[in-house]
């Protein structure tokens, strides 16, 4: 066990201690300076005793998995009873900050871009040998916003020490489930088979995360919700409804039920009827999605209910409320994430996402 | 040899590097093997930290990964890198099986390329024997020729080993680099992974590249544009050669022939326009006519009679799509029940590799 550091700690004679970038269950971040290279990394220090125990191990396996949607390992470095990870600093937030946190749900075509880059990274772990264990939206790390410039799952070794820890606490039943905090936080997205038989999980039970997740991003919550009541909903396995949004408008319906379709063959009980990561690539390889970068603006005008404009930095978005997606409206005043394309007055938005629904004071 | 930190061991052979020797080593400590490249520091010492700096900020999908520097007290430094665990493009040449297996591959190198010029700096030694194939199937880009700018005499075009890749420029006294350099060497590797040779005139020393050029001949079927492009990659003046990233982008949209879709929302009735159906009517009798057509590579309106508009502006045959838009049959004067709207949206598959 190390830290926690202060600015300016200077870690193996190399790496200068700059920032807190928050702390995992398991571990401290650092946002530390590479004298020797002159460069920023991401330093990962273990919090406690039985973390430490697995740290090395933990790091040994991140470095076997090399893939641009996977956070790279850089160096280990052991100081005395301490011990480092040093990894790629990436200059962005986790899914749950970055994204979740405001709008609930993404648009299909960036939740089809997620899929797609996050199964391709678990893909490339998998044919190395390494099964996540621990995927959830915090340890999905996103570049530039809602637009989605860089998608990275992190956090490869330190799954195999929570998955001790999560072992640990689904063998002690539910109470121990909702006392864990590394349990809470990937209980939504865990597998049946990692709940009822927690040491012997394989490839599948990441696909079942990748489809939880999925199912959150879309539809704006986990598949079997939160909390203790999620358990005995996972381990039954009934396909989630899907929210009327999904299908509701012809806009967003063919993708959307596309997405879900794979979503739901992930989320099988029997872990081999589920497919694997190369399967899911095949279809994703197939769906069409469109890639404009999002801007965010607030509603200021809508006209009849059927269309409004959106104003922004620059000149005002033109949108029509059919390309509105998901379960809340676009109010005057709301905040909104949209792509925008060349229109003939004004640009026109589409798709559009609230992010913050209430109209702000005047 | 200068001595490695002890966590790196030497495991394999030893390779000549264009640029200096490379020692494939196990990293003791993380398990994993590593290619660590050393290069003589002795003249440009600044500039090839400018350069190291770059690389080492650059997210290439096509380029290996820098992990870590050694510096050694005879100015030599090692630049530890990730080892591809596959054959290079020259070891493992074959016939390309189809165009877009063959577009597949130039866009990965393009793409690669195109990473390296957009952090300003040249990789000055491409050639297929500096790019691997990964266990994922992805090309990367390795063995930087850093920090050297003088022109290859005779005697250093004798170390690349496969003379041919060189710039016409290059053969000049006091020749400098430039990223041309790396269009005209990436122009060679293409020609030599759709044919597996090159001709003579092109491993002539100095090459004159023919003014006719060479990819219209190769007989895969290659999209005009693309021709085009890769025949401007071979000009004899730096100049006329095309930006790599004008070359990757348009092989992305051959890659994506046919591919594309748009879909159209009529009434809230939903329809695809693609390779299926590339035509699509839009009739509102005595108001306004519009034809759309998909060509493989855009959607284009091909003819339009009496009140059509394009997100509100006016439209002629031969305009292209944008990617998403309203166009309605009827003109703002007329009372929205005597209006047709139709949505069109445009998306393709992602290459992802």
């Amino acid at each position: 066990m190390s830290g926690p550091h202060k600015p300016g700690d200077l870690i193996g004679d190399r790496y200068e201690i700059r920032a807190d970038v928050g702390e995992g269950g398991m571990q401290f971040v650092y946002a530390a300076y590479d004298r020797l290279i002159g460069r920023m990394v991401a330093l990962k220090t273990p919090k406690n005793k039985s973390a430490t125990k697995r740290f090395k191990r933990s790091a040994i396996v991140a470095a076997k998995v090399n893939h641009p949607n996977i956070a790279k390992t850089l160096d280990y470095v052991r100081a005395g009873e301490d011990r480092y990870l040093i990894e790629e600093l990436i200059e962005g937030q986790d899914l749950q900050d970055a994204l979740l946190r405001r709008s609930g749900c993404l648009d299909p075509f960036s939740a089809a871009k997620v899929f797609h880059y996050l199964v391709r990274g678990v893909a490339a772990a998998h044919h190395a040998g390494v099964v996540h264990r621990d995927l959830k939206p915090t340890n999905v790390m996103v570049v530039g916003g809602y637009s989605l410039t860089e998608i990275k799952v992190t956090d490869f070794g330190i799954a195999k020490m929570a998955d001790e820890e999560l072992a640990e606490a689904a063998e002690g039943g539910t109470s121990t489930m909702t006392t864990s905090q590394t349990a809470v936080g990937a209980l939504p997205y865990m597998a049946p088979e990692a709940i009822e038989t927690p040491r012997a999980v394989g490839p599948s039970a990441d696909i079942w995360s990748i489809g939880a997740m999925m199912f959150h991003l879309l539809t704006g919550a986990p598949p079997f919700g939160t909390g203790l009541a999620a358990v005995r909903k996972i381990l039954e396995a009934a396909p989630p409804p899907m929210p009327s949004f999904l299908t509701s408008n012809p806009q967003f319906a063919p993708l959307a039920k596309e997405i879900s379709n794979i979503v739901l063959l992930c989320l099988q009980k029997d872990p081999s009827l589920r497919p694997t990561a190369d399967d899911i690539i095949e279809r994703c390889g197939r769906l069409c999605y469109s890639l404009d970068p999002r801007a965010e603006g607030t509603v200021h005008r809508i006209d009849y209910g059927a269309y409004g404009f959106i104003s922004c930095d620059g000149p005002d978005v033109f949108f029509h409320t059919s390309s509105v997606y998901g379960p809340r409206a676009a109010q005057i005043g709301a905040s909104v994430i949209f792509a925008s394309y060349l229109g003939g007055g004004a640009y026109r938005a589409h798709p559009v996402v609230v992010v913050d629904p209430s109209p702000t004071a005047a | 040899m200068r001595t490695l930190p002890a966590r790196y061991v030497p495991s394999g052979p030893t390779a000549r590097g264009g640029m200096g020797s490379i020692v494939f080593c196990q990293d003791s400590i993380l398990e994993r093997r590593v290619a660590v490249k050393f290069l003589q520091d002795a003249t440009h010492g600044r500039r090839m930290d400018d350069e190291l700096a770059a690389l080492l900020k650059m997210r290439s999908k096509h380029v290996v990964q820098i992990y870590d520097i050694c510096r050694f007290p005879d100015d030599c430094i090692g630049i530890i890198q990730e080892f591809v665990d596959g054959p290079d493009l020259f070891e493992s040449f074959a016939l390309p099986a189809n165009t877009n297996a063959y577009y597949k591959q130039l866009w990965q190198v393009a793409a690669g390329i195109s990473d390296i010029h957009a952090v300003d700096v040249i990789h000055r030694d491409i050639k297929p024997n500096n790019m691997k194939i990964d266990p994922e199937g992805v090309i990367k880009i390795f063995d930087f020729g850093l920090a050297r700018d003088a022109g290859p005499t005779a005697a250093t075009v004798g170390f690349v080993g496969t003379p041919g890749f060189a710039a016409p420029e290059l053969y000049a006294t006091a020749a400098t680099f430039t990223s041309a350099v790396d269009v005209y060497a990436f122009g060679v590797t293409a020609l030599f992974l759709a044919t597996g040779a090159l001709p003579s005139e092109l491993t002539a020393f100095p090459p004159h590249p023919a003014p006719a050029g060479y990819f219209g001949a190769i007989g895969l079927g290659l999209g005009a544009e693309v021709i085009q492009l890769l025949d401007a990659c071979l000009a004899l003046a730096p100049a006329a050669r095309p930006p790599m990233s004008a070359v990757r982008d348009a092989l992305a949209r051959h890659l994506l022939f046919d591919k594309h879709q748009a879909l159209v929302v009529f009434k809230g009735r939903p329809s695809y326009l693609n390779s299926a159906n590339r035509n699509i009517a839009l009739d509102l009798p005595t108001v306004g006519r519009v034809e759309i057509s998909y060509d493989g590579l855009m959607f284009r309106v091909t003819a339009a009679t009496g009140e059509v508009f394009i997100n509100n502006g006016t439209v002629s045959a031969g305009q292209s799509l944008p990617g998403c838009c309203v166009v309605a049959l009827g003109s703002q004067a007329r009372r929205n029940n005597e209006r047709a709207f139709i949505t069109f949206d445009l998306s393709h598959p992602e290459i992802v590799l």
